[in-house]
């Protein structure tokens, strides 16, 4: 897949808004099939980005190149290119078939085509009941499902999805999580999608390009995002961490030494190396952290007391005061039983090098 | 129901009282006026001895009356077209966008709703002369027309502010054009605007005397030939045909009510 020439270049890209940068130097490469996520908070750029892939923003600097064709300038319509929109923008006065079928006739198909056409996507999505329907009388999932139809339905080279799941309610958002992600390995499409909700990204993403303040903060699988954050912004956003302030001490092979609480403890290194003696922080995930009656045999191990336990149901959640004056908090997820079992005694927490990310900060 | 507070004491029954001497206000006039179409007598007053179809007759068969009234709507029509098309056009131009002047051009297109009826009149008796516009349907058309184009600019900018922008923008990422997206998404959106301007436009126009009257030839709109009649005195042949014109309006205006609520309930 990355061997052949990228569907989608970005080179470059930026975005002023008079005095604010809201998207600053984005180069970007987008192979086909991929469902890439841009995640970040709003103001971040990801928006911007969107609309510019879309034509409905012209970027100040920079280029997207679709398909090997240079586009930048290129208006909406003239893009192979659909949204499905945060609102879903179906058109109140037409059907449901009506809304499907625009995209198609704009297209210049012959009547028979986009009835066929229309046949083939509504019964893909599971909406061929409601063809006659008018947006107003369905459901959110429905209407986001006609969106979809809609967008899929000229056949584009990219699809872009602004939010879509944002207006839906919790319980149908993670079914509808699923759905979306089986909609693109069967159509072989290629999904850029935008939202600032990490647990969204990480189920459905093949990558996630994690945005701040314009800029790229981290663009890697959603499991390199989340066992390797390269920086604390990305640490912080992408699920729970402890993180670890300490001194650097060195390096170990592919390791770095780091001092934290009077203990020394190993994680992998960021791409640019602080020097000796400067401080540092580590993340580790909470579900990484194991509790042990002796000294583990773990890279790291530190020892601590139990000071706080919350039930979860499947999992615990606990507190461990770590350090000489048990000022040091750790978080950790353990089994419920696990976690009943640990009493008031002094606790070992032990973890992998490989489970601890020095960050970039 | 009863969440909201009395002013004073006895508020309800004063309110009420208030309510119905508008009720009475409105409609004795009127129910009066009708009433002495049907008197059998060329004097209006009470007693009414006797009644009389007569001078609904008389109004069905007098092709002088009857072609008044086909003048007057042809008017109303014409004036409500243009007024529509160029009220509508002025509205998308100003909505939603800035540029310099835009308030300034805000301003004088909302303008001739407010100078008084007789002012403008009487201006645009003397620019039509000037102009070499004969006093006829052609100048009574365009002084409706101007007098109407700003209720149709604000109930259209109305309309307009509250289509999404991702509306257009949607039609464009499916490969409409500016122009695609404005036929086939902004003006059905805008359509229950349009045509409620338009009933207002007719009414106003079928409605206007002063207009009419400075800017008429020969031949009368229907205000025109009531205030003729008039003048030789009253008789209940007026009170006839205004009966006639007032069920007309009121048909249209019920209509117009309904039809919207049923738009509304659409969209």
């Amino acid at each position: 897949m990355t061997d052949q020439t990228p569907l989608v270049r970005i080179e470059g890209l930026s975005k002023h808004f008079g005095p604010t940068v809201a998207l600053d130097d984005l180069t970007l490469d987008i192979a086909q099939g991929e469902f890439v996520t841009f995640l970040g908070p709003s103001g971040c750029g990801k928006s911007t980005t969107l609309r510019i892939l879309g034509g409905f923003e012209r970027p100040t600097t920079g280029r997207v190149i679709l398909d090997g064709e240079d586009v930048t300038n290129q208006p909406p319509e003239k893009r192979h290119v659909n949204m499905v929109f945060q609102d879903y923008a179906l058109f109140p006065h037409m059907t449901v078939a009506q809304n499907v079928a625009f995209g198609l006739e704009l297209k210049g198909m012959g009547k028979a085509a986009i009835k066929r056409r229309l046949d083939e996507i509504l019964s893909f999505l599971e909406l061929d009941a409601f063809g006659d329907r008018y947006p107003v009388q369905l459901s959110g999932g429905q209407r986001q499902r006609v969106a979809l139809a809609r967008a899929l339905a000229p056949d584009p080279a990219l699809l872009l999805l602004d939010e879509p799941l944002g207006a839906l309610d919790a319980k149908l958002r993670g079914q509808v999580q699923q759905e979306l992600k089986s909609i693109q390995r069967r159509t072989h499409k290629t999904f850029f999608f935008v939202t600032h909700d990490q647990e969204e990204a990480l189920t459905m993403s093949d990558r996630i390009v994690v945005m701040n303040k314009g800029r790229v903060e981290q663009d890697g699988t959603p499991e390199e995002l989340y066992f390797r954050p390269a920086s604390r912004f990305v640490a912080e956003f992408i699920g729970e961490t402890n993180l670890l302030s300490g001194q650097m001490r060195g390096t170990e092979g592919d390791k770095v030494v780091m001092d934290w609480q009077g203990a020394i403890l190993m994680g992998k290194a960021p791409d640019k190396l602080p020097g000796e003696g400067q401080p540092i922080t580590a993340s580790v995930r909470l579900e990484k952290l194991g509790f042990h009656a002796e000294r583990p045999q773990t890279g790291n191990a530190v020892q601590g007391r139990v000071v706080g336990k919350t039930f979860l149901g499947s999992r615990m959640a606990m507190q461990i005061a770590v350090g000489d004056g048990g000022d040091a908090l750790l978080r950790a997820y353990v089994d419920a039983e696990t976690g009943q079992s640990v009493g008031n005694d002094p606790v070992w927490i032990g973890w992998e090098a490989d489970n601890m990310a020095v960050l970039n900060d | 129901m009863n969440d909201r507070p009395e002013l004073f004491r006895g508020n309800r029954i004063f309110l009420s009282c208030i309510y119905w001497a508008f009720v009475l206000y409105v409609f004795v006039p009127l129910i009066l006026m009708i009433l002495m179409g049907f008197k059998d007598s060329k004097f209006i007053g009470f007693p009414i001895r006797s009644w009389t179809l007569d001078w609904y007759k008389g109004v069905f068969d007098n092709t002088e009356v009857l072609s008044t009234f086909g003048y007057s709507i042809a008017i109303a029509v014409l004036s409500t077209l243009i007024s529509v098309i160029v009220g509508t056009w002025i509205a998308v131009l100003l909505e939603g966008r800035k540029f310099l002047g835009r308030s300034v051009m805000f301003g004088m297109t909302v303008l001739p709703a407010l100078v008084p009826g007789i002012i403008s009149a009487i201006a645009f008796r003397i620019y039509a002369r000037y102009l070499g516009i004969e006093p006829g349907m052609g100048a009574i058309v365009w002084a409706h027309a101007v007098h109407n184009v700003p209720f149709v600019v604000l109930v259209v900018m109305a309309r307009l502010s509250t289509l999404p922008k991702s509306q257009i923008e949607a039609a464009r990422d499916l490969g409409a054009d500016p122009l695609v997206s404005f036929i086939r998404i902004t003006l059905p959106y805008l359509v229950p605007a349009i045509l409620g301007a338009s009933i207002f436009c007719l009414l106003l126009s079928f409605d206007d005397f002063v207009r009419s009257f400075f800017l008429g030839g020969y031949e009368p709109t229907l205000p025109v030939l009531i205030f003729a009649k008039l003048r030789s005195g009253m008789s209940p042949e007026i009170n006839a045909i205004a009966t006639v014109a007032l069920i007309l309006t009121a048909a249209i205006g019920i209509w117009a009510e309904r039809f919207t609520r049923r738009m509304n309930k659409e969209s």
